[in-house]
């Protein structure tokens, strides 16, 4: 019975004229978003990959310098484009895309794509992920609101009830059917978004089978949630037009308010620091160390007597080693110790507002989704976090090898050590970044997938205990 | 007749519940909207303030210093001047690009050359991409719906009802019966629309808002117009109230949703953004090869400008770092220009095609009224690169001759003062965004008339 109840629902859908225009604009919008983002991703890869180059060359030709003016040069590098930021740019346009790596400072990565880009971008951007989180559920309301509430207004509801179909069958069976017309249109859509991810050259890198696999499930718990949402609505709703009132005022709440409310509630919470006082608190920490009491220049005093005691000498000029090489890499070591403590705490800040803002998805589905799928993607903040900290890693192994080769060259003029050249600088490979693997991605994504399970869970025990008491009129 | 039609409706209007529900909802979100201009607005004038009192002590300081002695011009140019955009003339309407676009920056000498941090605040991402629940939000996204969810139903309702047929056997003129209808139904929410943009104004504006505010009021009543047009014509010819709500939805997704990103993507696909990475490559290799000539550079300085020539001939690492700088700004200006170019004819594309939906050309004309449009901070950007101009132009020839800075030459010393605008020139841009709306409202009003038109009516009331 629930099987021919659903055979005759996705047929009266696919029939159904207006369903049919819908979904041709929502499809149409969905490939053009998939494929302009495609090209959009190779291009940026490019022009990524040709300034990675260049900066490579850059560091290699800078000619004969002292290691420490080759510190203070520095080296900027990228952050490339995740591959699956062709379905979900995600928070891309709004993190910075280059850091400068040099001696003594962490650097936050600068210039975000979104500040070169035209004001429109603010009004949100047209990937496959905004048109699956959006339009999407829109069709679905359009094609579940009058599925009971209809045949209520129009007496059928009663004629098939007393034919001693059991209600529960037939809103599974209206569930399954109108499930189907929607997975006929969204499977092949799919199928084009994992052809245009197997196109891409490295799409697989961070495994972007299995991220783009965990994707589609949470787009699949969100779908079904608001499709059993739906249609519990149409079986309570006395008439269509109500059934109809009820769900767009609900679809405007999680698609439109909802967003910018948890958004500005989460920095309500927890507000932002001021950029002034994060920089103010963290050079301060750089002088006069984290506990504020131990100044600088009275550790680097007892590093040297320290040092001196270590090797048996009185003057530091007795030393076997260029002391002042030995002094950069202490006090670099003093200073990281203060910027992994300074930026652990603000980024640790941040996740902390983004994980608020996926909590509130459980009055809001929209945000449980968005969140899982970023991280999914590869490009929420606990990405670009593992971006800086790998970029801030090289930062250290480079400014390392400059320190130990000061170290190791005798002081020309007694003070900064003699001239390094290109071999040197060879010495230091170039910034190459993993992506973290899955394991990463799926454990950011945790929340936003427990919320879209709940909601899913939730939808559907809904719609099953509504079923039984289905009234015809 | 005319009057007495109004008043019905205005009375059947306050009858229902929803209506009441709907504009209660509808205030809460502008004053909610306005609450959080008023705090963003707060935060970034602060900011502001905090760099323009450092910079008035630093000025005080270096007075009394310099009545004593003359300094070394290396020590003054070391600690950089601050450029502020001053407050933006009516931040409360909209947030814009204020949030994202930096509003200071300090410019040294010796970093001319360096791409700059373009930050001005933290910012937590998801929260600039989410967007602000600014009072713009709740004017371009907002106001159309709960709008429409008041006028959706003109005449549609009647025609399904069969009370149409009624209706018109009174004898009134379709047109002007729908029209009234509308104007009294809608005149709630504009009323309210327009009280907020004009709190906005009273309460937000900077004192120089001018003629900011009545435009900024022509905006939002235009954008208001627009949509009633919009249901006058969906009335015009849906049959039932259902297939006219249904229209309307799918309009506002279409125009406020879609369109915009859709606009967005275009432009992108026709005029890429540039690359941010290329151009900093491309600045450190002109760095690098600059910086390897170094000394050859500073000595053909010394034989084009002898004039500039330290006493003894002695160039020291200041004067060659400040040769070097120039020969880096001389090599890159290209890719610069081209750089800055290409994102202006983006933007300039955005500006042609804001007529596509009347939500862009009214998002555009709000955020270039409240002064944190696109406009205004790519000025601010343009004028930083006149500073840095005038920090060169003031420094170099000091340091290269080694002369000291004295009491005398404190006036001279490059300052930052933003100049606005020409009102001609942003006026322009939003009186083209109003007369683009008008005539979208224009086509519809007139489409709708023609539609019902008496010799019609046999055909509109089945």
């Amino acid at each position: 019975m629930i099987l021919a109840i659903a055979r005759k629902e996705f047929l009266d859908a696919w029939r159904d004229g207006r369903f049919r225009i819908a979904a041709a604009v929502v499809l149409v919008l969905l490939g053009v978003a998939l494929l302009l983002a495609w090209q959009q991703v190779q291009r940026t890869r490019a022009e990524h990959n040709a300034a990675a180059a260049l900066e490579r060359e850059n560091w290699l030709n800078q000619g004969e310098k002292n290691s420490h003016s080759a510190g203070h040069y520095g080296v900027y590098v990228f952050k490339p484009l995740a591959p699956l930021a062709v379905f979900d740019r995600g928070l891309e346009p709004f993190v910075g895309t280059t850091v400068f790596l040099e001696a003594h400072r962490q650097n936050q990565a600068a210039f975000l794509p979104a500040q070169d880009a035209t004001a429109m971008r603010r009004f949100g951007e047209l990937t496959a992920a905004t048109g699956l989180q959006l339009l999407v559920p829109l069709l679905i309301v359009l094609l579940t609101f009058g599925a009971l509430a209809g045949e209520r207004e129009r007496g059928t509801l009663r004629q098939v009830l007393s034919l001693g179909v059991r209600p529960r069958d037939l809103v599974l069976g209206k569930a399954l059917g109108l499930g189907a017309a929607l997975a006929v249109l969204l499977l092949p859509a799919a199928g084009c978004g994992a052809l245009a991810l197997a196109q891409l050259p490295g799409g697989d890198a961070g495994g972007g089978w299995i991220r783009l696999a965990w994707m589609g499930a949470a787009y699949a718990l969100y779908l079904a949630a608001i499709l059993a949402v739906c249609l519990a609505v149409s079986a309570i709703a006395s008439t269509a037009r109500a059934a109809l009132a009820i769900l767009l005022v609900c679809w405007a709440a999680n698609a439109v308010l909802a967003p910018r409310l948890a958004s500005d509630f989460a920095q309500r919470l927890l507000p932002t620091p001021k950029l002034v006082d994060f920089e103010t608190a963290m050079n301060k920490a750089v002088q006069e160390g984290l506990d504020g009491h131990n100044p600088r220049n009275d550790r680097l005093q007892a590093f040297a007597q320290a040092t001196l005691k270590k090797h048996g000498k009185t003057r530091i000029e007795e030393l076997p080693f260029n002391f002042n090489g030995l002094v950069m890499l202490e006090s670099e070591r003093m200073a990281n110790e203060v910027f992994d403590h300074h930026f652990g705490k603000l980024w640790d800040h941040l996740e902390a507002q983004d994980r608020t803002v996926t909590w509130t998805g459980l009055i809001a589905p929209l945000l449980g989704l968005r969140s899982a799928s970023m991280a999914l993607a590869g490009t929420d903040f606990t990405h670009h976090r593992h971006f800086s900290v790998a970029a801030e890693q090289h930062r250290r192994d480079f400014v390392r090898v400059l320190n130990e080769d000061m170290m190791n060259t005798p002081a020309a003029d007694g003070h900064h050590g003699g001239v390094a050249g290109r071999a040197l600088w060879e010495k230091l490979p170039a910034f190459r970044y993993d992506p973290p693997p899955p394991a990463h991605a799926l454990r950011a994504a945790t929340p936003g997938l427990l919320v879209l399970f709940l909601w899913a869970a939730g939808a559907w025990t809904a719609l099953l205990l509504v079923a039984p008491r289905l009234k015809p009129n | 007749m005319t009057s007495h039609l109004f008043r019905l409706e205005l009375r059947l209007l306050a009858r229902e519940r929803a209506a009441w529900v709907l504009l209660g909802l509808f205030a809460a979100a502008l004053a909610y909207g306005l609450w959080n201009g008023v705090r963003l607005a707060h935060r970034q004038s602060e900011a502001a303030t905090a760099l323009t009192q450092d910079a008035a002590q630093f000025q005080t300081q270096l007075r009394e210093v310099l009545g004593k002695q003359s300094v070394d011009p290396k020590a003054i140019a070391g600690r950089g001047t601050t450029a502020v955009l001053p407050a933006a003339p009516l931040p409360l309407l909209a947030t814009g690009q204020s949030d994202l676009s930096p509003s200071h920056e300090t410019v040294v000498l010796w970093k001319l050359a360096a791409p700059a941090d373009t930050r001005s605040e933290l910012e937590n991402p998801s929260h600039l991409m989410a967007g602000r629940f600014d009072l713009a939000f709740v004017l371009v996204w907002l106001f159309p719906l709960f709008l429409l969810a008041l006028i959706y139903d003109l005449m549609a309702g009647d025609r399904e009802s069969g009370t149409l047929r009624l209706a018109l056997a009174q004898g009134i003129a379709p047109w002007g019966w729908m029209a009234r209808r509308a104007l009294a139904r809608s005149l709630p929410m504009l009323t309210l629309a327009a009280l907020a943009t004009l709190t906005a104004g009273f309460f937000g504006g900077a004192g120089g808002a001018g003629p900011r505010l009545p435009l900024a009021l022509t905006v939002v009543l235009t954008y208001g117009l627009f949509w009633v047009a919009l249901a006058l014509a969906a009335n015009a010819i849906a049959r039932t109230a259902a297939g006219a709500a249904t229209a309307l939805g799918a309009a506002w997704v279409l125009l406020v949703l879609v369109a915009p990103t859709l606009l967005n993507v275009t432009v992108e696909t026709l005029y890429p953004t540039p690359s941010r990475p290329e151009l900093v490559a491309a600045g450190r290799k002109a760095s690098g090869d600059a910086e390897k000539r170094g000394g050859e550079l500073l000595n053909s300085f010394y034989r084009d400008h002898p004039e500039l020539a330290p006493p003894g001939q002695q160039a020291d690492f200041a004067a060659q770092h400040l040769t070097v700088q120039s020969e880096v700004g001389r090599a890159v200006e290209p890719v610069r220009q081209k750089f800055d170019a290409q994102l202006a004819r983006q933007q300039t594309a955005v500006g042609q095609w804001r007529f596509v939906s009347p939500a862009i050309a009214a998002h555009e004309a709000l955020t270039d009224l409240a002064g944190t449009g696109y406009w205004r901070h790519r000025a601010f950007r343009e004028q930083v690169g006149g500073l840095r101009q005038a920090v060169s132009a003031f420094f170099t020839p000091r340091i290269h001759k080694r002369e000291p800075i004295t009491s005398a030459d404190l006036d001279k010393l490059p300052r930052f003062e933003f100049r606005e605008e020409p009102a001609g020139t942003w006026m322009g841009r939003v009186l083209a965004s109003l007369a683009g709306m008008l005539a979208l409202a224009g086509v519809l009003g007139a489409w709708a008339w023609r539609s019902l038109r008496p010799a019609r009516l046999g055909r509109l009331s089945t």
